[in-house]
C-alpha cells in the first residue's frame, strides 16, 4: 500500500462501510448487530431495515455456504445463462438450502465474457456447468479459487499522452493559468455530450455548477455501469484511468468543487483497485489535495463503492446512495447541477465523458470533431456482445454503421448463423431488425430511427433468438431493478412482465393490446426516472419490427425460434 | 411576502407566490387534482403519480411536488393525463383486495373511491401472485399489506409528523413494502400506537382494530377531547381516541361498591382518578386435604379445607406475599391492600384475558376509568403514562415487590432506596425473547406482570422448565455462575419485567451475604433438578413417547384397551372416592393398545401453570404440580389442562360477605384439585374397581421401556459428563 495522504474527510455516509463490516464478520446482518449499530450511529431501526433490504448485496438471513448467482440478462441469456441457471438449480436442490442457494442476478458487466456467475461474491466469466461445479465445490470445502489473470493495460486511441510522465498536463496547465473559461469554451466548442446515455452537453453542465451559488460543490463520477451490454466504462477504467481522474480534477477546478467522489459498482473489484491506485499516485504527485499542482486550487477525491443495483446508475439515485439512503431517484427538478450531493451543486458525469473531456482539452475541439466519419462528429467506446465472434469494447469513429462495427470490429456473426436483430443500447433502446444495421452510429440519425446510441451497448441476436423472449428478458431486467418508489414503474414493470410471460406461453387476453398501450403511456410519461420511462421500449420495438414473431406465439401458439415453448416455459 | 408569479392552469391565468406547487396553485383556484400519496400536512414525495399534469415537457410532472414556474402552461385534465391517471389507478386496483377493510367498514377507501370517480374498469391485469401478508400483532391497529399502495403517508406520519421513527420502506421494487423497525411485527416493534399511520392511510392497509365488545356499557362515555385533557392521555392521538370511543368510560363508585370480583373473567383495566379502593382476596387461604373414611371395602375420600398450621404440608412455599394484578402484592396473613389515585389495576385481565386475581371494593366514593385493551395498550405505550407508572412503581411498589421475593426479603431499606432509581421497567410483547441461552448474562429480572417462559434448548425441541409468574425472578444463575445464560426466557403474554443490572446485582450479593447464600442454594437446587431431569430425558430416544408428554410422568393410569369393556367402573369409583366428583376421564392418548387416561403427567410444557392470576399453582421441587393455599378458585388451570386432570371442588365455607355489612355468611367456594392417586389407600380406587384387570397404575419408563425396548438409563460416566454442563437458569418462588 502506498502511504499517500488520504482525503481530508469522507463525504459519504458511513452506513455501507458499517453494514459491510458486519456482513464480513457474520456473512449476513444479524438483527442484534443492526440494533447495536442503530444505537451506535443514533439512527432509527427502520432506516437500517430500509437500506439493508434495498441492496441485494446485503443478506438479512444467514446465507448458504455456496451462494451462487447466475446472470441471465441479454448477452448472458443469448449465451446459455438460462440453461446454466436451471442446471445449477438442480444442484442446489440436491445439496439442500444450507449448502447451496442459486438465484438469477442482474447484469454483472461481463457481457463480452458471457455467461457470468458469482460464487460467494467472486465473479467468474464464461462459466460452464463444469466450471460452476468446480467453483461450488471449492466454496463448499473452502478451497480458494484463483481469479482470472487480467489482460495487460493498453493505450486507448483517444489518450493524448504518449508517455506516462506527460499525463495530467491539462490539470497542470489549468492550475498554472486559472483559465476556467477557456476550458468551458473548449468543451462547448467540441459539443461533447454526456456519454452515459442521456447526452446532456458537458460544457453546459460544468458551467451551470460553476455559476451555482455556494462554496461547497461536488464532482461525482458515475462508474456504476450496470445496464446489460454496457461494458465500455469497465474497459476505460482499466486502460485509461488517468483520463477519467484528470477529467474529474478538471471538473472540480472549473466548477469550484473541492471534493470528488468516484462512484463505482461493487462488482468492478479490479477497476476499483486500479482507480484507488491512480488516486494514490495523484496524491503522491501533488495533483490532488490542498494545492493541486502547486496552485491554490484544492481538490480531494475518494472512491465510493456502490452497495449495488442498476438504479444506482440513475444520477439522483446514485447521490441518494452516497448519502446512505435507499437509492430511489429524486423528483426533478431540481437537477443535481443545482442541488446534488447533500443538496449542493454537483457535476455528475459518466466515466467515458470525463475521459473524453480530458482528451478534448488536450487535443482540441477540432481534433474531436474530426474523429467522426460520414458527417458525424467525435468518437466513442462501444461494447459489442451477444451473438458475435469476438465480443468486446471497441473505440470507433462516430458515423460508421452498426454493420461495420459488428463485422469489422466484433468478428461478425457466428458461423452458420445470420443476424436477426440488434439492440443498440442494451434494453433501453429496444431492438432493431438486421435491416437497420446500416444505420450510422450517430445521435441524430438514431433518434430519427426511434432508438438511441445510448450507452453504446450493442447486443447482437442471431436467428437462434426469439424476439418476444428477448423483449421479456429486457422487461424482466427492468422489473427486477425497479426501485419501487413510484407506482408506474413498480407495478407497471411487473404487470408488463406478467403479460409478456403469458404471451411467451402462448396465452393472451382480449384487452392485452390496450393494456400494453396504456402501460406504455403511463410508464413513459409518469415515471419519476429514466428507468421507468424506458420499460416499454423493448416490447414496443419488438411489436414494431417483429410483429409476425409475436403473433406466431399468440395466434399459432408456436415459437418460431424454438426458444419459448408455449404452455410449458415460464 | 414572496414574489408572485403568473402561470396558466387549464387555460386560466393564475397568480401564486413563488415556491407554490402546481397542486396547491390549482387547488387555490378551484381546480382539484386527484392524488393518493399527497396530504396537506405532509411533505410531498410524488410517488403515486396520480396527480401528474402536462407542463409541456417531455414527461408529465407530479403536481404535488413540482413548483410553479413563471409563464408555465399547465394542463391538468387533458386526455393524455386522464389516460395516464386511469392506467395508474387500474394498476393499483389490480392488486387491491377490493372492497378492502376500510371500504367495507366506512366506504371511504381513497383508492376505490378514485377508481369509481375515474370510471376505471374492473382491473384487466393479471393479479399479483405472491401474497404480501397481514400483521395482526398490534392490539390497536390491523395491518393488511395487500391493501398497501406504498404512498408513504404512514411513513411520513410516523417519522415526520409524530417523530416516532418506527415506520419505513423495506425491500425493493415490486417486493417493496412498509416495515416497522427491522421488519418486526407491529405489536413487537417500538410502535407506541399513536395512530398517526392509521389516520394517514388512504386504504384499508392500516385500520383501527375494534376489540370484540368494543363498547363498554354504562358509565360516562368520554369524548376524545375530555380524555385528552387528562394528563395520562397526554400525547395520545386524538383521532385514535375518537375511533375508540366507548372503549373507555368513567365510572363512579360509592364507598362499599364492589368494582370487580376475584375469579371472574374480564377484559378491562381500571385507572383510579380519585378516591381509594380496597383490594383483597375473599377466598379462604386454606388448602385441600383428603381424609379417608375407612368403613366398608370401598373407602371414600373426603376433601376438606384445612389451615396451614393445622395441617402442614411438605414443601409448602415460604412465600409471604400473594402476587395480584395491581401495583401491590397482598400479605399472605392478611390479604388486603389499598390503592389510590393514579393506580392502575386489572392489567393482566385486560391484556391477556386472565381471571381477576382479587376482589376490589371502593373504600371511599371514587371515580375510575374502565378501559378495554386497545385503550390500555395505547396508554401503556404512551411515554407520559409510562413515566407516571414507572414513577408510581418505583415509589410505592418496588419495595414490596423486592421483599415479596423470599430470597430478597432481607434487603435493607437503604439498598432498596439505592435500587429505586436504578432499576429499569421493561415491557415485552408476547413471544419476545428476554434472555437467550448462551448469551452473556448481564442482568437479573423480576417479573412484574405476565408470565415468562423458561425453556432449555434440547435436541428434538425446547423443554419448558417453568412459567415464571408475577413475583418470580430469573437470570440469577447466569450471574452467579459462568456468566452465560443457561436457558432462554421469553414473554408468554404481555410481560413487564424489572431489570436489575449485573453490576447492581453484584453489589447486592456482596452487601448481603445471606441473600447470596440463599440464591446460591436455590440455584444449586435448580441445577440439581435439571441434571436429574437431564439424565431421565437423555435415557430414552426422543420419540413419540417423549413427544406425547408421557416421559416425565411419575405414574400413569393406563387402560388396556383389549381388556377394557368401557364399563366406566373406574370413573364411578373415582367419583365415589372424591365427594361424587370424578377426577378421572376415560379418555386420553392412545399408545399401542393402551389408553393413557387422565392423570398429571408433569408435562414438558405444563399448560396448567399458565395464567394463574395469583400464582398459586406451581411445580414442586419434585416436579409434581402443587396448588397453593391461596387458590381463588377461578378454574383457569382446570380449563387449561389439556388432559382434564384438574377439577374444581366446591366447599361450603363461611366468608366475609363482601357487601358493606361485613357479616359472615355461608357460601360455596371452589378450589382446584388434581388427581391425588388416592394416596391414602393401598391402591387407587379406579384400579381397585376395575373388574377386568384393564386399569393399571404404572411407572412409565419401566412399563413402556420394557414394552418397546427403550434404551435403559445411561451409564454413570455419561451422567458425570453431563453434570459438567451448566444447569438451567430457573426461577424460585
Amino acid at each position: 500500500m502506498t502511504t499517500a495522504p488520504a482525503p481530508s474527510s469522507a463525504h459519504h455516509s458511513p452506513i455501507f462501510d458499517e453494514l459491510r463490516a458486519i456482513q464480513q464478520r457474520h456473512r449476513y446482518l444479524p438483527a442484534d448487530e443492526l440494533r447495536a449499530l442503530a444505537d451506535r450511529l443514533d439512527v432509527p431501526l427502520y432506516y437500517l431495515q430500509g437500506v439493508a433490504s434495498f441492496y441485494p448485496h446485503f443478506y438479512l438471513q444467514p446465507p448458504a455456504r455456496a451462494e451462487v448467482r447466475v446472470c441471465d440478462d441479454m448477452s448472458c441469456h443469448l449465451n446459455g445463462g438460462a440453461a446454466l441457471l436451471r442446471a445449477l438449480e438442480g444442484r442446489a436442490a440436491a445439496l439442500g438450502p444450507e449448502q447451496m442457494a442459486v438465484r438469477p442476478v442482474s447484469c454483472l458487466g461481463r457481457c463480452d465474457l458471457a455467461p457470468a456467475i458469482v460464487v460467494n461474491d467472486a465473479i467468474y466469466e464464461g462459466a460452464t456447468v463444469v466450471d460452476a461445479d468446480r467453483l461450488i465445490g471449492n466454496a463448499l470445502d473452502g478451497t480458494p479459487t484463483p481469479l482470472l489473470v487480467a489482460p495487460a493495460r493498453v493505450r486507448v486511441g483517444i489518450d493524448p499522452y504518449e508517455n506516462t510522465g506527460d499525463r495530467y498536463a491539462i490539470v497542470r496547465r489549468l492550475a498554472a493559468s486559472g483559465d476556467r473559461d477557456g476550458i468551458i469554451a473548449a468543451l462547448k466548442a467540441s459539443a461533447l455530450r454526456g456519454l452515459g446515455g442521456a447526452g446532456f452537453p458537458t460544457g453546459m453542465k460544468w458551467e451551470t455548477v460553476r455559476n451555482a451559488p455556494g462554496t461547497q460543490k461536488y464532482v461525482v463520477c458515475n462508474a456504476d455501469e450496470s445496464e446489460p451490454g454496457t461494458i465500455k466504462d469497465r474497459y476505460i477504467m482499466r486502460h485509461a484511468p488517468h483520463l477519467v481522474i484528470e477529467g474529474m480534477i478538471l471538473a472540480g477546478l472549473v466548477s469550484g468543487a473541492t471534493h470528488g467522489i468516484f462512484y463505482i459498482r461493487h462488482e468492478y473489484l479490479e477497476q476499483e483497485r486500479i482507480i484507488e491506485e491512480e488516486i494514490h499516485a495523484c496524491y503522491a504527485a501533488g495533483l490532488l489535495g490542498e494545492h493541486v499542482a502547486g496552485s491554490s486550487f484544492k481538490f480531494d477525491l475518494e472512491v465510493f463503492v456502490s452497495p449495488g443495483g442498476y438504479i444506482c446508475g440513475e444520477e439522483s439515485a446514485l447521490l441518494e446512495a452516497i448519502e446512505g439512503k435507499r437509492a430511489e431517484p429524486r423528483n426533478k427538478p431540481p437537477f443535481p447541477a443545482l442541488q446534488g450531493l447533500w443538496q449542493k451543486p454537483t457535476v455528475i458525469n459518466n466515466v467515458e465523458t470525463f475521459a473524453f473531456a480530458t482528451a478534448i482539452l488536450a487535443r482540441g475541439a477540432d481534433w474531436y470533431k474530426a474523429q467522426g466519419v460520414n458527417g458525424s462528429a467525435g468518437s466513442k467506446f462501444i461494447g459489442v456482445s451477444g451473438h458475435v465472434k469476438t465480443p468486446g469494447v471497441f473505440e470507433i469513429p462516430m458515423g460508421i454503421t452498426y454493420r461495420q462495427l459488428i463485422n469489422e470490429r466484433a468478428g461478425g456473426p457466428i458461423d452458420g448463423h445470420a443476424i436477426k436483430a440488434f439492440a443498440p443500447s442494451g434494453p433501453a433502446g429496444g431492438y432493431l431488425p438486421a435491416s437497420s444495421l446500416d444505420l450510422p452510429i450517430d445521435w441524430t440519425a438514431m433518434q430519427k430511427a426511434g432508438s438511441t446510441v445510448g450507452s453504446g451497448a450493442v447486443v447482437v441476436c442471431d436467428d437462434r433468438a426469439c424476439m418476444l423472449d428477448m423483449a421479456l428478458n429486457a422487461v424482466r431486467f427492468f422489473r427486477n431493478e425497479s426501485c419501487g418508489k413510484c407506482v408506474p414503474c413498480r407495478i407497471g414493470s411487473a404487470k408488463l412482465t406478467d403479460l409478456l410471460s403469458a404471451w411467451s406461453r402462448g396465452e393472451h387476453g382480449p384487452s392485452d393490446a390496450t393494456l400494453i398501450d396504456e402501460l406504455t403511456h403511463a410508464l413513459r410519461l409518469t415515471s419519476i426516472c429514466g428507468l421507468g420511462q424506458v420499460v416499454p421500449a423493448p416490447i414496443q420495438s419488438v411489436l414494431t419490427h417483429f410483429r409476425a414473431e409475436v403473433d406466431a406465439h399468440l395466434l399459432a401458439r408456436r415459437c418460431p425460434a424454438g426458444v419459448c415453448v408455449p404452455g410449458t416455459l415460464a | 411576502m414572496a414574489e408572485l408569479i403568473k402561470l396558466t392552469i387549464d387555460g386560466r391565468e393564475v397568480e401564486v407566490p413563488r415556491g407554490t406547487t402546481i397542486f396547491d396553485a390549482a387547488r387555490l383556484n378551484g381546480i382539484p387534482i386527484p392524488t393518493l400519496c399527497h396530504q396537506q400536512n405532509q411533505t410531498p414525495v410524488g410517488v403515486c403519480r396520480v396527480c401528474v399534469v402536462d407542463v409541456g415537457a417531455r414527461v408529465y410532472a407530479a403536481s404535488c411536488i413540482r413548483e410553479c414556474d413563471a409563464g408555465m402552461t399547465v394542463k391538468t385534465d387533458v386526455p393524455g393525463v386522464q389516460k395516464a391517471r386511469a392506467a395508474l389507478v387500474e394498476m393499483l386496483m389490480a392488486d387491491h383486495p377490493a372492497p378492502c377493510i376500510r371500504q367495507q367498514n366506512s366506504g371511504d377507501c381513497e383508492l376505490e373511491t378514485l377508481a369509481a370517480e375515474l370510471s376505471v374498469p374492473a382491473p384487466r391485469y393479471p393479479r399479483r401472485l405472491s401474497p404480501r401478508g397481514r400483521d395482526d400483532s398490534s392490539l390497536s391497529i390491523a395491518v393488511d399489506h395487500e391493501s398497501c399502495i406504498l404512498c408513504d403517508r404512514c411513513i411520513r406520519g410516523c417519522d415526520d409528523v409524530k417523530k416516532n421513527l418506527v415506520l419505513g420502506r423495506t425491500g425493493k421494487g415490486v417486493t417493496a413494502g412498509v416495515a416497522f423497525d427491522l421488519n418486526d411485527p407491529m405489536g413487537a416493534s417500538t410502535c407506541v400506537s399513536c395512530g398517526e399511520c392509521m389516520v394517514s392511510c388512504p386504504t384499508g392497509a392500516l385500520t383501527n382494530k375494534r376489540v370484540v365488545g368494543t363498547e363498554l356499557g354504562g358509565g360516562d362515555a368520554l369524548q376524545a377531547e375530555e380524555l385528552l385533557d387528562l394528563p395520562v392521555f397526554d400525547g395520545v392521538s386524538g383521532t385514535f381516541l375518537e375511533l375508540n370511543q366507548g372503549a373507555v368510560v368513567k365510572r363512579h363508585f360509592k364507598a362499599g361498591d364492589i368494582i370487580c370480583k376475584e375469579g371472574e373473567f374480564g377484559s378491562t383495566a381500571f385507572y383510579i382518578m380519585d378516591g381509594s379502593v380496597d383490594v383483597f382476596i375473599s377466598a379462604p387461604i386454606k388448602h385441600v386435604q383428603q381424609e379417608s373414611t375407612s368403613s366398608g371395602w370401598l373407602s371414600t375420600i373426603r376433601s376438606m379445607l384445612s389451615d396451614r398450621d393445622q395441617h402442614p404440608r411438605s414443601e409448602e412455599t415460604t412465600k409471604r406475599w400473594i402476587p395480584i394484578d395491581a401495583p401491590v402484592d397482598l400479605p399472605y396473613d392478611n390479604p388486603r391492600a389499598r390503592l389510590g389515585p393514579g393506580d392502575l389495576f386489572g392489567e393482566m385481565t385486560c391484556m391477556s384475558f386472565h381471571p381477576r386475581s382479587a376482589t376490589v371494593r371502593a373504600a371511599t366514593d371514587c371515580t375510575a376509568l374502565e378501559m378495554l385493551r386497545n385503550v390500555l395498550d395505547i396508554l401503556q405505550k404512551n411515554k407520559t403514562f409510562r413515566a407516571k407508572l414507572d414513577d408510581t412503581y418505583r415509589k410505592r411498589a418496588l419495595e414490596n415487590h423486592l421483599k415479596s421475593v423470599p430470597v430478597l426479603a432481607g434487603l435493607s431499606g437503604e439498598f432498596i432506596d439505592y435500587l429505586r432509581n436504578r432499576v429499569e421497567l421493561i415491557r415485552y410483547a408476547p413471544g419476545q425473547v428476554i434472555v437467550r441461552q448462551g448469551d452473556p448474562a448481564d442482568s437479573f429480572y423480576l417479573v412484574r406482570l405476565g408470565f415468562v417462559k423458561v425453556s432449555e434448548a434440547h435436541p428434538g425441541g425446547d423443554l419448558v422448565l417453568a412459567y415464571v409468574p408475577r413475583g418470580g425472578y430469573f437470570g440469577e444463575i447466569g450471574l452467579l455462575g459462568g456468566g452465560v445464560r443457561v436457558a432462554t426466557c421469553s414473554a408468554l403474554d404481555h410481560v413487564e419485567a424489572v431489570r436489575i443490572s449485573g453490576e447492581d446485582f453484584r453489589k447486592m450479593i456482596e452487601a448481603f451475604p445471606d441473600i447470596r447464600a440463599e440464591l446460591a442454594r436455590v440455584a444449586e437446587e435448580r441445577l440439581a433438578q435439571n441434571r436429574a431431569r437431564q439424565k431421565t430425558t437423555d435415557s430414552v430416544e426422543l420419540n413419540d413417547f417423549l413427544a406425547q408428554g408421557l416421559m416425565e410422568a411419575q405414574s400413569l393410569l393406563v387402560l388396556d384397551l383389549e381388556k377394557c369393556t368401557r364399563c366406566d367402573q373406574c370413573v364411578k369409583a373415582c367419583a365415589d372416592a372424591h365427594d361424587g366428583v370424578t377426577r378421572l376421564v376415560r379418555e386420553g392418548l392412545r399408545f399401542d393398545k393402551y389408553l393413557v387416561a387422565t392423570s398429571c403427567r408433569q408435562c414438558r410444557d405444563p399448560l396448567c401453570m399458565v395464567g394463574c392470576p395469583v400464582g398459586s399453582i406451581r411445580r414442586r421441587n419434585s416436579l409434581e404440580v402443587i396448588i397453593e393455599d391461596w387458590c381463588i378458585g377461578c378454574g383457569l388451570c382446570a380449563s387449561n389442562c389439556p388432559y382434564g386432570n384438574i377439577s374444581m371442588h366446591s366447599f361450603a365455607v363461611e366468608t366475609a360477605d363482601p357487601e358493606p355489612s361485613n357479616r359472615k355468611v355461608a357460601s360455596t367456594r371452589k378450589k382446584a384439585t388434581g388427581c391425588d392417586l388416592c394416596t391414602d389407600q393401598a391402591e387407587p380406587s379406579c384400579v381397585y374397581a376395575c373388574p377386568h384387570d384393564a386399569a393399571h397404575r404404572v411407572e412409565p419408563l419401566t412399563f413402556f421401556g420394557a414394552k418397546f425396548g427403550l434404551t435403559p438409563p445411561r451409564s454413570v460416566v455419561d451422567a458425570t459428563v453431563r453434570e459438567e454442563r451448566p444447569g438451567v437458569d430457573q426461577t424460585s418462588k
